[in-house]
C-alpha cells in the first residue's frame, strides 16, 4: 500500500497542529519519566532485597561427640534436601582459626581447649524456606543447634514483600494515569480534525484507512515522548548512580547497564502501544455510524 | 438508482416518524428535486441513503446495494457509489482547491497518475480550473461549492445527492449551481436535490417530488415547488 501517504499525512498533521502535538509529547514524556525513574528504583531495589536474602543462611552446629563417618554421612543426606544451594563443612580447627582472627584479643583467655563446635553453613536455593530447613535440620541426631536469625529473617521478609506491593501498585498507578493523560490527549487532536473525519467517511474511505494516519500519529508521539524521558533518564543515571553509590557504600548496588537498557526498552515499547492504544480509544467515537 | 418501499423512520423520544411509509422509485440518469419545508423529512432520506441512518422499517436500495442489510464494514463500499454535496461546502481549510478535490480519490488509495488527470478535468467541468492551488478561504460562496462539487464527482459516482446545495447562496449564484447540476446530470448522473428553494426548482422544470409531514405529497414530471 501507498506507506508514503500515510507518513506523509501524519507528519502533516503533526506538523499543523503542533501545539497539540507538542502537549501529547510532553505528556507521554512526563508520565513515562516518572515512570521510567520509579521503574528504574524498584528494580534496584529488587535487587538489593535479593542480594540481602541470598545473605540468609542456616548454620548446623555439630555435636562434639559425632564421628567422622557420621559427619560424612550427614552432609551427604543434607545436600540431597531439595532447598539446598550451597554448604560448607567448618571443622572445630576452622572455627577456632575464624574465632582468633575476628577477635585477637580474647584468643587468650580460650587456652588449649578448643570450645567451639563443627558447623554446617547452608545456603538455600530460596531463602524463603530457611524455617522449614532448620526445623528439619534440629532433628537430626549429631546436630546440636540450629542458628538462622529468626527475628532477622522474618523482619526481611515482611519488609521486602511489602515494598514489592507497594512497588507495584506504584507501577500499576503510574500506567493508568499515563493511558489516560495521552488518551485524553488524543482525543483532543482527533476533536480538532473531526471535520477531516467526517468528510473521509463521506467518500468513501475505509475505517483502517482513516484510522492509520492517526494511529501513525499517536506512535510517533508515543515513541517521540518515550524517547524524550529515556534519554533524560539515561543521563540522570550515568550522573548520578556513582554519586548514589558512594553515599550508600553500604547497600550491595550494581551499576548494570543492562538494567536501564531494560527501562529504556520498555519504555519506548510502552510510549509506541499507548500511542496507538490512545488514538484508537480516541478514534472510535468518531468512525461509528 | 434508488429505490425505497414503505420507508418509516421514528428518530427515538419522537412520537411523529420523521418519515412514513415513503414510496419511491428513482431510475438511473434522472435528475429529481426533493421539496419540502424544514422538517419536512429530506435530510432524513438522504441520510438513510447514505446509510448514516437506518429505517425503522421497509427496504431501501441505491446503485444496486440493499442499503438495511448492509454491513457496517461495507457503508465507504456504499458511499463510493454516491457523490455527496451540503450547504455548508464541509471543505478541509487547510487544503487547497486542488487537495481537497484530491482528497477523495486519495483516501481510496487511486494512483498518483489518475489523481493528476481527475483532478484537473472535473476542476475544468465546474469551472475553477485557476484557482486550483487557491485555499477556500480565498474562495467566494459559489466558488466553494462547485469546489465540493467537483470533489463529489470526481470519483465518477453514478449517483449525486444534494442537501440544501444552494442554502448560503444568494440567488443569482445558486442558477450557476443549479446549471451545474444540470451539466453533470446530462453527462449520465442520477442526480437528487433536496431543497425549499422554490424559485430554483420552478425555473428548472424536473421531476418534483414533495414532501410533507414525512409522507409524499406529490410526485410530479416537470414539475413546480407547489400551489401554495
Amino acid at each position: 500500500m501507498r506507506v508514503s501517504w500515510f507518513l506523509k499525512e501524519a507528519f502533516i498533521s503533526l506538523r499543523r497542529n503542533l501545539v497539540t502535538s507538542f502537549a501529547a509529547i510532553t505528556a507521554v514524556a512526563l508520565c513515562l519519566f516518572v515512570l521510567g525513574v520509579f521503574g528504574l528504583f524498584i528494580l534496584e531495589v529488587g535487587q538489593i532485597i535479593s542480594s540481602l536474602e541470598s545473605d540468609v543462611e542456616v548454620v548446623a552446629f555439630l555435636k562434639d561427640t559425632a564421628t567422622t563417618q557420621e559427619i560424612n554421612d550427614l552432609q551427604h543426606q543434607i545436600f540431597n534436601w531439595p532447598e539446598i544451594d550451597k554448604m560448607k563443612y567448618v571443622s572445630k580447627e576452622e572455627a577456632l582459626r575464624r574465632f582468633r582472627k575476628e577477635h585477637p584479643d580474647l584468643t587468650q583467655e580460650i587456652g588449649d581447649v578448643n570450645p567451639l563446635p563443627a558447623s554446617f553453613e547452608i545456603q538455600l536455593k530460596d531463602p524463603h524456606n530457611v524455617e522449614k530447613v532448620a526445623k528439619r535440620l534440629e532433628k537430626v541426631e549429631v546436630v546440636e543447634e540450629v542458628k538462622y536469625g529468626k527475628k532477622y529473617v522474618r523482619n526481611l521478609f515482611k519488609l521486602t514483600s511489602t515494598l514489592r506491593k507497594i512497588g507495584l501498585l506504584f507501577i500499576i498507578l503510574l500506567l493508568f494515569v499515563s493511558v489516560t493523560l495521552i488518551a485524553i490527549t488524543i482525543r483532543l487532536a482527533i476533536f480538532a480534525r473531526r471535520q477531516e473525519v467526517a468528510i473521509m467517511r463521506l467518500v468513501g474511505a475505509s475505517n483502517w484507512f482513516i484510522r492509520l494516519p492517526f494511529l501513525l500519529e499517536g506512535m510517533i508521539e508515543g515513541f517521540a515522548g518515550s524517547a524524550l524521558a529515556s534519554i533524560v533518564i539515561y543521563l540522570l543515571w550515568i550522573f548520578f548512580f556513582p554519586w548514589i553509590e558512594k553515599a550508600l557504600p553500604f547497600l550491595p548496588f550494581e551499576m548494570s547497564y543492562m538494567l536501564v537498557f531494560q527501562i529504556i526498552f520498555g519504555l519506548i515499547v510502552f510510549g509506541l502501544t499507548i500511542g496507538a492504544l490512545g488514538s484508537t480509544i480516541a478514534l472510535r467515537r468518531y468512525l461509528k455510524v | 438508482m434508488i429505490l425505497a418501499r414503505n420507508v418509516t423512520k421514528f428518530y427515538p423520544k419522537h412520537d411523529k416518524p420523521a418519515l412514513h411509509n415513503i414510496n419511491l422509485s428513482i431510475s438511473k440518469g434522472e435528475f429529481v428535486f426533493l421539496v419540502g419545508p424544514s422538517g419536512s423529512g429530506k435530510t432524513t432520506f438522504i441520510r438513510l441513503l447514505l446509510r448514516e441512518i437506518l429505517p425503522t422499517s421497509g427496504e431501501i436500495e441505491v446503485a444496486g446495494i440493499d442499503v438495511v442489510r448492509l454491513r457496517s464494514w461495507k457503508i465507504p463500499y456504499l458511499r463510493r457509489n454516491i457523490g455527496c454535496v451540503f450547504q455548508d461546502f464541509k471543505l478541509l481549510p487547510n487544503k487547497t482547491v486542488f487537495e481537497n478535490v484530491a482528497f477523495a480519490l486519495e483516501v481510496l488509495g487511486k494512483p498518483h497518475k489518475v489523481i493528476e488527470a481527475h483532478v484537473p478535468e472535473v476542476l475544468k467541468l465546474v469551472g475553477l480550473e485557476d484557482k486550483a492551488e487557491k485555499f477556500p478561504h480565498e474562495l467566494s460562496g459559489g466558488e466553494q461549492q462547485r469546489v465540493s462539487m467537483a470533489r463529489a464527482i470526481v470519483n465518477r459516482p453514478p449517483l449525486l445527492l444534494a442537501d440544501e446545495p444552494t442554502g448560503n447562496l444568494d440567488p443569482s449564484t445558486s442558477l450557476e449551481i443549479m446549471a451545474l447540476f444540470d451539466r453533470i446530470n446530462r453527462l449520465g448522473t442520477t442526480v437528487l436535490v433536496a431543497t425549499h428553494d422554490r424559485e430554483m426548482v420552478d425555473s428548472m422544470r424536473k421531476r418534483v417530488v414533495a414532501l410533507e409531514n414525512g409522507q409524499i405529497v406529490r410526485d410530479q414530471r416537470r414539475g413546480v415547488y407547489g400551489e401554495g
